[in-house]
């Protein structure tokens, strides 16, 4: 389609800036065009500002795979050990602005995660939504059905809140010293705020966790990773994605075992996968199992062992050869520890008990020998640093970009 | 075929919100959801929709419009908002005449009545204040209705707008009554204004009295609609009984005043909740009965049938008796038991039971709190059907019988009801008093236009019947398709022998009608969404066309996730087909070549065309649904993309708005000309959109805010000539019925009806156009209003256009109820309401992927 006004491209904008000073410098500028002789030697020349430094290379247009070998890396570092919390808490539902009791919270999920580390514990239990207000029944029952389908009454799993909030603020924080950050869904925000405030009453525990939204904290980490801002589309498709769906070891064991994809703990560990997929990769990070579900993808595979793939080849010219995921053929015998450890409250789960361990075999080989080499691999552009150890085809690549 | 599929290839037949038991039944397959949907949407419409207590005769929701009156301005009600929409008088080429010329003539029976008023026949709508002020109405009423003057004459109040047929002498009227107290209260009438008989406000008040007048005839009303009790239809192996019933409405048409009737019915159970509670009581024991019993009942709805009103059990009350007392509005206490001995007369037996509980939200007093109410157990009867009683074929075939009408049952039921209107005495005096003359049943001329030739790759195919030409077609190339090579079938393991036969099946009606399957790759996956989830992950690269899954079963997730996977994360489309379908013995190749066609759209192959006379025409259909979860509105959009008319650009949209009023059609409509510059070079001349999904009263915010984003994008796109543009309102659901003369009976009228003359509006550039096969029941014409309209088409050729389009439907091969675009972008919009719920990758928006 033809383009009726000529665009303005940024040169356009750069000059229009130009023309106060090149005025008080006596020149005769009416217009942009005029200005343009005037502005080409500025064009040329790195730009300094607060946010871009001289010297510092201006990411390109194309996000996906930009130049990270020129990065300052002590930021990164900091970056990639820094700790977030992840919180979710599901309601039966939302009740009329008018009411009091604007939600019921009835099942809480926390994770505990690094760029560098991926998952590093989870905490997760359902909690006694205390008394239906009267009338309200029918539109909480119709709410849990439609989601995460928890009983509203006569649920034994449930705790009490003040139990749980307890137990969670030990999970979040065990040791006496500032809070970390803890950050849910944007969608989710007021609800989670609404139960946190609420069951802090009904427990007098006195504690504002100050919650900040995902959405932010990815714009956060991209902005700092490449100093600029990512496209509100881009965060969102990020953190909305279906395939984690039915992953193992990601929805609590009640939601898992009735097949229910509504748990407050597979979103937090959704979050976590999401975040390990496309930043983490970003960063040059080997993703672990502890980033996202790679047992699932194994070869091996010990999830569906009847998968069976036919080879219909015997009709077939023509042999498609599927790459798959092979790229995670890694064995990884090691199962996450489901048994609550040493002094943590329960519903609490840590995945190893030292923390630098995520998994065995090539794994570990793979970063044994990435230690050994020369850290500059692991932070130069990926491709490359990893050819020795993969095969050219299976290259280091996020899940996103096969599908 | 699956259920789903079937559904969908007549998607026709089933629209979410069918309104009543009775109306379209086009097909019989999908009957049984139809009916247990109505059952649902008509009682909570009736909730939400009844304006006229029953406890006041003489209710009056009616509008101010155009009058003064401030204090108790009650709304006019949605569907007769849309009347002061005049968008005929903007169409210069219509304004004078609106109607077509070709096709032969058919003469049409109708289920309209003429209603004829004196010459210079006025409403006179009058403000009454009371001194000091009165906050019962019922007081209020009272009050005025015991004054002489007023007695005789012909009235319509409803405690603060009083209609009256007759003008009072004075412009202010003084008048003083005392109260049982002893107080004196004075009452002043002032004149508001003067209304004809075509303004809204005096339709609205028609309305009141013909409501009236079947509450004479001993009808009750629930919800919108009249129901005779006393003629019930018993089904009593099933404890089921069907009330007949009417939906009427008077409104201005064409050229006169006409009262319409259209026959319905209400599925009532013959159980009340206290002998439904006491059956389970026995079955379950009464350690889990409570449990049972809130799983069962919480959420159903109920009838009291003292004042025939339908409420939701929201909860159930278990520490209340009926020997407890409520207070009454007037502060006194009183127990249950006395409330309803003194109210209704009725006694209740057991003074043990549960009450239950309702959260009412009164329409009158604009307060947006809800009040609990409490209900009697055994007063309340369940309506509608348990979703057991509902997949009981026999028992929906039993009630199919009753309430599918054909032509000629339709036919008598309305010549029974006005022959009771006339002979009433009662109803003759409200009708005599209010000065209408109730007339004789309206027929009209309609036209047949003529059928179209089915355009296939090397031949043109005059189908015999234009309801169905998939045996027409049998040995006919499709126009184009793309050859399928890389592809993924995901099995459980004990179909793999089936899976391999219909493959074979597959190949065999594919290369006979010109799209070419290779084998796929087959992989057999354990039985359970996450496997084949995991497989598709697995084995899904950007190289394989199209993944088909054979489904163990119909489970929702199955598909849900597969769709959601397959729609957004990994754009490739995909397939789905129930092991059951697969099963049926004999019936395999009607079933290929049905998936062939799917697969072939979905790829974006095109199957069949016709003869379109204008050259460089777009087409868009626009249809808007609710999200399922998340209630947000879901847009869908579909283009069509070439001259043709064969290929699509469909696209959708999730807004985070309440409002089911789409403000992203300039996105839609830029991107959907950019497609159409890339294939075409130019851009289209003539812009068609088709809008469904409109709801009463939301006319105006289309004239207001939709015509002029999709005007905007269209003069944007080009800077010297742009495309011109008509938007088309379609309505599933219209109140005419047409029937055909034939030997003295009357009978379905044939496909490609269309009648733009006398059931039209005035103040519309409207038809109503027959495009669908009715093999039971009564065909259900659609309703066209073009509400804008730069492309000047005669009306002939409009009509012609949009008849046309209704078979370009390639899900389905015969004609359909809406015109194509419309059907897609309905599809595409259940798609994403129902199983994905968010925006589908942009990748596949140039194929038909929803299929």
């Amino acid at each position: 389609m033809p383009n009726r006004r000529a665009s303005r491209n940024a040169y356009y904008f750069f000059v229009q800036e130009k023309i106060p000073e090149l005025r008080r410098r006596g020149l005769p500028v009416a217009r942009v065009a005029d200005a343009i002789p005037y502005c080409s030697p500025d064009w040329a020349k790195p730009v300094s500002t607060p946010l871009r430094r001289p010297g510092m290379l201006v990411p390109k247009q194309n996000v996906s795979l930009p130049d990270m070998s020129s990065l300052s890396l002590k930021s990164d570092q900091a970056l990639l050990g820094g700790i977030f919390y992840f919180l979710n808490i599901f309601s039966h539902g939302e009740l009329p602005p008018h009411c009091e009791q604007r939600f019921l919270p009835c099942e809480i999920g926390c994770v505990k995660y690094s760029l560098q580390e991926g998952v590093m514990a989870d905490f997760h239990s359902f909690i006694n939504p205390g008394e239906i207000p009267r009338g309200f029944r029918f539109h909480c029952q119709a709410a849990s059905d439609s989601s995460h389908k928890i009983p509203i009454s006569n649920f034994e799993s449930g705790h009490d809140q003040a139990t749980v909030l307890q137990n969670l603020y030990r999970f979040i924080h065990p040791y006496p010293g500032s809070w970390p950050p803890i950050y849910c869904k944007s969608d989710d925000r007021a609800r989670v705020n609404w139960c946190l405030k609420h069951m802090a009453k009904a427990s007098e525990i006195r504690q504002d966790l100050e919650l900040l939204t995902v959405e932010d904290l990815v714009v956060g980490i991209y902005q700092q990773k490449f100093l600029k801002e990512p496209s509100k589309t881009w965060v969102r498709s990020l953190l909305d994605v279906a395939m984690w769906d039915y992953s193992s070891n990601t929805r609590c064991k009640w939601h898992e075992e009735n097949d229910i994809l509504f748990c407050a703990l597979a979103v937090c560990r959704k979050i976590a996968y999401c975040i390990s997929n496309s930043l983490a990769t970003l960063f040059g990070i080997q993703l672990t199992e502890a980033h996202v579900p790679l047992q699932d993808y194994e070869a091996s595979n010990s999830v569906t062992p009847k998968m069976v793939v036919l080879d219909a080849g015997r009709y077939q010219k023509l042999r498609v050869e599927s790459p798959g995921f092979s790229h995670f053929n890694y064995s990884n015998q090691e199962q996450r520890s489901n048994t609550p450890i040493g002094d943590y409250p329960s519903g609490v789960k840590i995945s190893g008990q030292n923390s630098s361990v995520r998994g065995r075999g090539i794994t570990r080989l793979l970063e044994s020998i990435s230690n050994s080499s020369s850290n500059i691999h692991k932070f130069s552009n990926c491709e490359t640093s990893l050819s020795p150890y993969m095969s050219q085809k299976d290259g280091y690549k996020s899940f996103s970009s096969f599908s | 075929m699956s259920g789903r599929a079937r559904v969908r290839a007549r998607g026709i037949a089933r629209s979410p919100s069918a309104t009543e038991v009775g109306r379209t039944q086009v097909s019989p397959s999908p009957i049984s959801v139809t009916l247990s949907d109505n059952e649902a949407s008509s009682s909570s419409d009736s909730m939400e929709t009844s304006k006229i207590s029953p406890n006041c005769k003489y209710g009056i929701s009616s509008g101010t419009v155009g009058s003064t009156c401030t204090e108790r301005g009650v709304t006019i009600s949605r569907n007769f908002m849309d009347l002061d929409i005049c968008t005929r008088q903007k169409l210069a080429h219509v304004r004078d005449c609106k109607t077509g010329s070709s096709g032969i003539p058919v003469k049409l029976v109708t289920n309209l009545f003429s209603l004829d008023l004196p010459q210079n026949w006025q409403l006179y709508q009058y403000h009454v204040t009371y001194v000091p002020d009165l906050a019962s109405r019922r007081l209020r009423i009272a009050l005025l209705y015991s004054h002489s003057e007023l007695s005789n004459k012909a009235k319509a109040f409803d405690g603060a707008i009083l209609f009256l047929s007759q003008k009072l002498k004075e412009k202010v009227t003084e008048l003083s009554s005392e109260t049982k107290r002893g107080e004196t209260v004075k009452m002043t009438i002032t004149l508001t204004s003067e209304l004809p008989s075509s303004s809204p406000v005096c339709i609205q008040v028609f309305n009141i009295i013909f409501r009236k007048i079947l509450k004479k005839l001993s009808m009750y009303q629930i919800g919108r609609n009249f129901y005779n009790p006393s003629e019930p239809v018993e089904i009593p192996q099933h404890k089921l009984s069907v009330w007949p019933g009417f939906a009427i409405s008077v409104s201005q048409f064409e050229s006169r005043l006409l009262f319409s009737a259209d026959v319905c019915y209400k599925v009532l159970r013959n159980e009340t909740v206290l002998e439904f509670m006491t059956a389970l009581c026995y079955k379950t024991g009464p350690s889990c009965f409570i449990e049972t019993c809130e799983k069962q009942l919480i959420g159903l709805i109920v009838l009291t049938r003292y004042n025939n009103k339908t409420y939701r059990i929201d909860d159930i009350d278990w520490s209340v008796r009926p020997t407890h007392t409520f207070q009454k509005q007037n502060g006194t206490e009183i127990t249950y038991v006395d409330y309803y001995k003194q109210q209704y007369d009725i006694t209740l037996s057991d003074l043990n039971q549960p009450m239950l509980v309702n959260l009412w939200k009164s329409k009158r007093n604009n307060n947006t709190e809800a009040q609990l109410v409490h209900l009697v157990p055994e007063l309340c009867f369940l309506t509608g059907m348990t979703d057991q009683a509902a997949s009981d074929f026999q028992l929906m075939k039993a009630v199919a019988e009753e309430t599918r009408l054909g032509p000629l049952g339709r036919q008598q039921r309305l010549a029974r009801l006005v022959d009771n209107i006339q002979r009433n005495k009662d109803a003759r005096f409200e009708l005599e008093t209010w000065g209408l003359h109730f007339g004789s049943q309206m027929s009209l001329t309609g036209r047949v236009v003529p059928s179209e030739k089915i355009l296939l790759q090397d031949h043109i195919c005059q189908p015999v019947s234009s309801a169905d030409w998939s045996k027409d077609i049998r040995a006919c190339k499709i126009l184009s398709a793309q050859s399928l090579t890389t592809w993924l079938i995901l099995c459980s393991n004990r179909m793999e022998i089936v899976t391999e036969g219909f493959v074979n099946c597959l190949r065999k009606v594919g290369s006979a009608m010109g799209f070419n399957v290779d084998y796929p790759k087959i992989i057999k996956v354990q039985e359970n969404p996450a496997a084949f989830l995991r497989a598709i992950q697995q084995q899904v690269h950007p190289d394989v066309q199209l993944v088909m899954c054979i489904l163990p079963s119909n489970q929702k997730n199955y598909y849900d996730s597969i769709k959601k996977y397959l729609s957004s994360d990994c754009p490739v489309p995909s397939q789905c087909v129930l092991t059951r379908t697969l099963n049926k013995q004999g019936m395999m190749m009607s079933i290929a070549t049905k998936i062939a066609m799917q697969m072939t759209c979905k790829l974006g192959g095109e199957l069949w065309a016709v003869e379109i006379p204008l050259k460089s025409l777009m087409v868009v259909g626009i249809d808007v649904c609710k999200d399922a979860l998340s209630k947000q509105v879901v847009v869908g959009c579909v283009a069509s993309v070439n001259p043709r008319i064969t290929r699509w650009f469909s696209r959708c949209i999730v807004q985070r708005t309440i409002t089911d009023v789409a403000d992203c059609l300039k996105v839609f409509m830029t991107g959907a000309l950019n497609k159409w510059y890339k294939y075409n070079h130019d851009l289209p001349a003539r812009i068609i959109v088709y809008r469904d999904g409109v709801g009463d009263g939301q006319l105006k915010t289309l004239v207001e805010y939709e015509v002029p984003q999709l005007l905007n994008s269209v003069t944007e796109a080009s800077s010297n000539t742009s495309s011109r543009l008509s938007v088309i309102v379609i309505r599933k659901k219209c109140m005419p019925r047409f029937f055909t003369e034939m030997n003295r009976s009357v009978q379905n009228p044939p496909l490609g009806t269309v009648v733009d003359s006398e059931a039209t509006r005035p103040e519309w550039y409207d038809f109503y156009l027959i495009s669908q096969a009715a093999s039971q029941g009564t065909v259900n014409p659609t309703y066209y209003n073009v509400i804008y309209d730069d492309n000047g088409l005669k009306p002939d050729h409009m009509q012609r256009l949009t008849f046309k389009l209704c078979h370009l439907y390639y899900n389905w091969p015969g004609i359909v109820s809406i015109p194509a675009p419309c059907l897609y972008a309905h599809k595409l919009t259940f798609l994403v309401s129902q199983s994905i719920h968010k925006e589908p990758s942009l990748q596949l928006a140039n194929s038909l992927f929803y299929l």
